[in-house]
């Protein structure tokens, strides 16, 4: 068993857990955040990721053990003083999500994409979001989501 | 799918990194950015004695220019050369080749090591290595090794690095002023592993081919340096005729292998048609 | 009563599931986490084919943190075996056992089942369980299956060929003899899987206090699932609650009770604790339900001007292992030879379905069910036809549509179109499209060099059925009702209650636009329950594009009753005549006398004050349950018009332009509707493309990651031009028609005509998908090395 330390959505938190449990695991069970879901375990669809110092990865393929000292930042910490972060606004006003089940995913990758590339094309949105699977919208929602969000996320800066 | 039970070592220096590994005769695994070995564990393809964990060790992440090379750490996240001032302006094919690793959060964690050392035949990273005639270092029990990219990659997911080294760096030499470069790739998914990738270099003077390297991705167990081609632009010049010559030469080059995805004649004509349109691109791109 | 104006009914509300799904806060099954849970793991059969002769389970139970292994025999005592009966006598009956007896028939079977105390060790213990196989021959696909030399899959059938059926019309032998052209093909419409994003799971909680079982499930059916599993486990229905809340996903894959389910309430029974399984990608792959592998071989026989004179079809589809529960191995096949005869005059025809077991999966339902094959199949007969005849595409299926004045018009298989827009979907795609201008700069790219190809697709599918038409006949559940129960509280809000089961569609955002319009309150003021068998009225679940035609109707006629009590209450409390009052807004007023008004709030309370405020004889309280039956059901309709490009080197296939016009009817969310076209369009397209389940000799699944089975990307599909008609159906309450299968039905076959057409100059047909690279680069070689 290790003890892990990590800041959450600017809370910290401590756990003990083995070696080999998973962040997503220990994201979900240990820190009971169930907004981040798991989809395949293999590091492909996308829908566990989070942020990671940061930087939008995989929770699914990394260990809880790993993020011992590190700055995380899950679905749950997108909200403002209660109030939808814009992305999330634009989400819903663009029917960017139907079961839902991708969304947190969807929601940190675009969040990732937006911040390396304030003003993407359609065409670099596409490539930026195919990181994440949705089988729900055919992403033409999302793709309508993330590009009316961009222009308000870039004058936020 | 969870991961089987593991001993878990995170060293905080290189040679306690070494020591570890060397603890446990073969059977401990070297944990990099964990996009390739995580799924393996998870689905229990793998069952490492223990883990040893890279992460922790600040030193084995830098991108530095030396003698002529450019040297990064193992540990170079993939994110970080993507965005990286030097590798734009000295190694432009492997910053277009990391255009091509996974997405960009798998980028965020996969390294530049783990990429070369994981050896996948699919993968852009070897192939760039081999293209550039890059090389690795390697540290074991026994001390330092430099690995040529040509003597590195023996078989499917297997170098030559023995079960106690860790691939410390990776050097590539920097890329001739004016050098043109393209990665061509076919996937059946943006971001997917390529059925066929071919990495291509040309530094050109007017029509005459001074230079040519080309290296394929997904055409075999390892990265095929595909000489012959090279020899044709390089003695033809880089006309049409030459390229087609070249194109039609690397289908000759390669023994690729069937997958559910692609058969081996699909494979070797992709070689063919990506040869073609890495070559063009490249030579486009190309000052001289 | 007073008309309602509609005035959320057609309009595009905000969702209201998306605050909760946006911030994490969605209710899935593995969210939950009940006291003293524990985890299971299924060990599964690595071998396509044997006998089990011995199980060692010891190992596993000496891992501390185990709490039980079950295997077959511990299932057979604690439940009926399940059994998917047919009332067609040529659909025979075999048992699937939840976890393996004596004998596993497909890789990935359940075997085992263990509880511990977290998947990891659940998964450590499962693999400690020693099972000595014996291997038998594999059946590998329906040849194989059909050949009396093999083995039979179930020794009870005594054969493997276990479904049969036909439906006909008039002498199709004798038209097909005289027709003018015949055009034939054996179409090949490979293996798929749905791949929710959330993997199936459930959670079994056995109250012993109460005796009462709770199941949350990622279900499309929960009513349905409570209806089978009380029968299964000889439980009082009244003492099994099912819940749905938040579902990731379903398309059909969630809508069968799978052995998972069964097994886990057996253990939490046993146990008195609970018992969660989520299955992890692997096994989603390996065993959840898959989809449409069929062979057809069809012919249509045309006269000179292209008119059809009769389809004669004959279609295989590989069932894999096990008839699945309740629907049975016949759903799949059916439905294909029930639609092939699609949107068209059809004055003969001929189909004949056969369902084989295989040593694979179960096929089950995948959006559309039998209709994406059927629909590439006859799209793909009359391009060819067309083709043969040099008649535009467009034009050969104007000429066959079921025109206006043949509505109703009565199928060969019996069902019976209602009112549809079949022209004009068509012509209306064509406009969208430019046809005419798609098609000169078609002339213009062949002219350089390019493949460019135009494809059409029309199809109808039969939507919101009704108890005359069984989605399985001889299903112990009837699928034909649902109902609905509106309630006022005392403070004026309205809870509406269902028995569907949303998952991703928005029912509780459009049933909350129909309650609220019908009541005429604000939206604001209506909140939706369903998913969950402890609140709902009787109903089934969400499948076969039914929920907003059922529960919406049943929601109409609850929201009538509870107005019209409603207007009489506030007629007594205002002094007037209830016809003379509307209710707009959560305000009751007499019509021209806005000052005469009281808010519904106020009417809400007197409902529940007692006689005092009440019109002499009223019953107190303010609620009605109503139940709605479209009995037959109606139809729901599309064109898909596609345009692509065929990478001459790679072979790849890019769709350029994507425009679809499609007719469910009365919408009630235009954003939810584009939304489900979307959807279904992007599996159509990735069934054409990229995805494919690929089994090897030795009947190993090599699909068996997301790497290998290849879902479609933000980057490998195109933006979708999405256009509406609104023939509201002339025989559904509401004229709704549901359309959430629609999208997925027309592409395939869109996608497979774009690229025969773009392939016509070298005389290549599709008549296999997914037509990946790897396909087209063989077909395109053969027919290159034929012309030299």
């Amino acid at each position: 068993m290790v003890t892990v330390r990590m800041t959450v959505n600017g809370v910290a938190h401590e756990g003990r857990c083995e070696p080999r449990k998973l962040l997503v695991d220990f994201i979900r069970e240990d820190l009971g955040l169930t907004g981040t879901h798991i989809g395949c375990e293999h590091g492909i669809c996308g829908a566990c990721t989070i942020m990671f110092n940061g930087e939008a990865a995989r929770s699914c393929i990394m260990l809880a053990v790993q993020a011992d000292g590190a700055e995380l930042g899950t679905v749950e910490g997108l909200m403002r003083d209660g109030k939808l972060h814009p992305l999330q606004e634009a989400f819903r006003d663009h029917h960017g999500l139907q079961c839902g089940f991708c969304t947190p995913g969807m929601l940190m990758t675009a969040l990732d994409l937006l911040r390396t590339n304030p003003t993407p094309s359609e065409r670099e949105i596409r490539e930026g979001i195919s990181a994440v699977l949705c089988r729900c919208t055919g992403y033409q929602g999302i793709v309508n989501a993330v590009r009316a969000a961009a222009p308000i996320l870039a004058s936020e800066r | 799918m969870k991961p089987p039970k593991f001993e878990y070592h995170a060293p905080k220096t290189l040679d306690e990194a070494v020591a570890a590994l060397g603890r446990y005769g073969g059977d401990a695994k070297v944990l990099a950015g964990g996009q390739s070995l995580m799924p393996l564990l998870n689905f229990r393809l793998a069952r490492p004695a223990a883990l040893i964990d890279l992460n922790r060790i600040a030193s084995l992440a830098y991108i530095r220019e030396q003698d002529g090379q450019v040297r990064l750490g193992a540990m170079t996240r993939q994110r970080t050369i993507e965005f990286s001032p030097v590798v734009a302006q000295r190694l432009p094919l492997l910053k277009e080749a990391t255009r091509w690793v996974g997405h960009l959060p798998i980028r965020t964690r996969g390294t530049i090591g783990g990429s070369i050392a994981h050896a996948d035949p699919s993968a852009e990273y070897p192939a760039v290595l081999a293209a550039l005639e890059g090389e690795v270092v390697a540290r074991g029990a026994k001390g330092d090794r430099v690995i040529h990219a040509g003597d590195l990659f023996q078989t499917y997911l297997t170098t030559n690095l023995a079960p106690d080294e860790i691939l410390t760096e990776v050097r590539l030499p920097v890329m001739p002023a004016g050098a043109g470069y393209a990665l061509e790739e076919f996937a059946r998914r943006h971001g997917d592993f390529a059925i066929v990738g071919i990495a291509a270099v040309v530094v050109r003077d007017g029509q005459r081919c001074k230079l040519a390297r080309l290296a394929t991705a997904g055409a075999g167990p390892v990265p095929v340096r595909l000489r012959a081609a090279e020899k044709i632009l390089e003695t033809e010049g880089l006309g049409d005729a030459a390229i087609e010559a070249a194109a039609r030469k690397a289908t000759e080059l390669v023994e690729p292998d069937a997958d559910i995805h692609a058969s081996a004649d699909y494979r070797r004509h992709l070689t063919g048609v990506l040869t073609k349109r890495a070559l063009v691109r490249a030579i486009g791109v190309a000052r001289g | 009563m007073g008309v309602n104006l509609p005035r959320l009914v057609g309009a595009r509300v905000a969702r209201r599931e998306d605050p909760r799904l946006l911030t994490g806060q969605g209710s899935y099954v593995d969210d939950h986490r009940p006291a003293r849970m524990l985890y299971a793991a299924f060990l599964r059969s690595p071998h396509a084919h044997a006998r089990i002769a011995r199980i060692d389970t010891s190992a596993a139970l000496a891992l501390p943190g185990v709490a039980a292994v079950l295997l077959g025999e511990d299932i057979a005592r604690a439940a009926k075996p399940v059994r998917a009966e047919s009332k067609t006598p040529s659909v025979k009956t075999t048992s699937f056992p939840p976890l393996a007896l004596g004998k596993v028939r497909h890789v990935g079977e359940a075997v085992a089942m263990v509880a511990a105390e977290s998947r990891y060790l659940a998964e450590d213990a499962a693999e400690r369980i020693a099972v000595d196989y014996e291997p038998l021959p594999i059946v590998r696909n329906t040849d194989e299956a059909l050949d009396p030399a093999s083995p039979v899959l179930h020794e009870e059938a005594e054969t493997n060929l276990l479904v049969a059926r036909e439906f006909a019309r008039g002498d199709v032998d004798g038209a097909l003899a005289g027709a003018a052209l015949v055009v034939r093909e054996r179409f090949r419409f490979h293996r798929h899987t749905p791949v929710c994003m959330e993997n199936r799971g459930c959670l079994a909680d056995y109250a012993t206090g109460t005796q009462t079982l709770t199941l949350r499930s990622s279900a499309q059916c929960p009513g349905l699932v409570r209806d089978v599993l009380t029968d299964l486990l000889g439980m009082p229905e009244h003492q099994v609650r099912v819940v749905a809340n938040d579902v990731g996903g379903g398309f059909g894959a969630k809508a069968s009770l799978y052995p998972e389910e069964i097994a886990t309430c057996v253990m939490a029974r046993r146990l008195g604790r609970p018992v969660k399984w989520i299955g992890d990608r692997r096994e989603d792959l390996l065993s959840t339900t898959h989809a449409w592998d069929e062979v057809i071989d069809a012919e249509l026989g045309v006269s000179r001007d292209g008119t059809i004179v009769g389809l004669r079809a004959q279609v295989t589809a590989d069932i894999g292992a096990y008839s699945i529960y309740p629907w049975t191995a016949a759903i799949e096949p059916v439905q294909t030879i029930s639609f092939l005869p699609g949107p068209y005059r059809m004055p003969t025809y001929r189909g004949r379905a056969r369902g084989v077991a295989t040593n694979k999966a179960p096929l089950g339902p995948y959006r559309g069910v039998g209709r994406p094959p059927a629909v590439f199949v006859i799209e793909g007969l009359m391009d060819r036809a067309a083709r043969r005849l040099g008649i535009d595409p467009t034009e050969i299926r104007l000429r066959n549509f079921i025109r206006d004045e043949d509505f109703p018009y009565k199928s060969p298989s019996g069902i019976v179109w209602d009112k549809s827009s079949f022209t004009g979907s068509l012509l209306r795609a064509r406009e969208a499209l430019d046809y005419k201008a798609a098609r000169e700069e078609q002339a213009r790219a062949r002219a350089a060099g390019r493949w460019i190809g135009i494809g059409v697709a029309s199809y109808v599918e039969l939507t919101g059925i009704g108890s005359a038409i069984p989605v399985s006949p001889g299903m112990p559940v009837s699928t034909g009702t649902e109902a609905a129960t509106i309630r006022f509280d005392p403070a004026g809000k309205v809870t509406a209650v269902f028995g569907v089961a949303s998952h991703g569609q928005g029912l509780e955002t459009t049933l909350a636009q129909i309650v609220a319009d019908e009541v005429g309150v604000p939206i604001e003021d209506v909140r939706v329950l369903q998913g969950d068998t402890e609140v709902s009225p009787y109903g089934t679940g969400t499948y076969a594009s039914r929920s907003l035609v059922l529960a919406g109707g049943a929601a109409i006629l609850a929201g009538r009753a509870v107005r019209e009590k409603m207007l009489l209450i506030a007629g007594h409390l205002l002094e007037a005549d209830p016809a003379d009052i509307t209710v707009v807004d959560g305000r009751c007023a007499v019509r021209g006398m806005p000052d005469r008004s009281v808010a519904v709030r106020e009417v809400a309370r007197a409902a529940y004050s007692g006689s005092r405020r009440l019109p002499k004889g009223l019953e107190p309280g303010l609620e009605a349950t109503k139940f709605y039956d479209p009995y037959y059901g109606t139809a729901s309709n599309a064109t898909h018009l596609a345009v692509v490009e065929i990478d001459r080197a790679t072979c790849e296939v890019k769709t350029l332009r994507y425009v679809v016009v499609e007719d469910c009817g009365r919408m009630v969310n235009p954003l939810i509707v584009d939304g489900q076209v979307h959807g279904g369009v992007a599996q159509g397209i990735g069934a054409a493309l990229l995805e494919e389940i690929v089994y090897d000799d030795h009947g190993q699944l090599l699909s068996g990651t997301l790497m290998d089975y290849v879902v479609p990307s933000a980057c490998e599909l195109p933006t979708m031009e999405v256009h509406h008609l609104e023939t509201p159906s002339p025989v559904t309450l509401g004229g709704f028609r549901g359309m959430g299968e629609g999208g997925t039905i027309g592409a395939p076959a869109a996608i497979a005509n774009a690229v025969a057409d773009a392939l016509a100059p070298l005389g290549i047909e599709v008549a296999e998908l997914p037509m990946s690279p790897e396909r087209l680069f063989r077909l395109i070689g053969t027919r290159a090395g034929e012309k030299a």
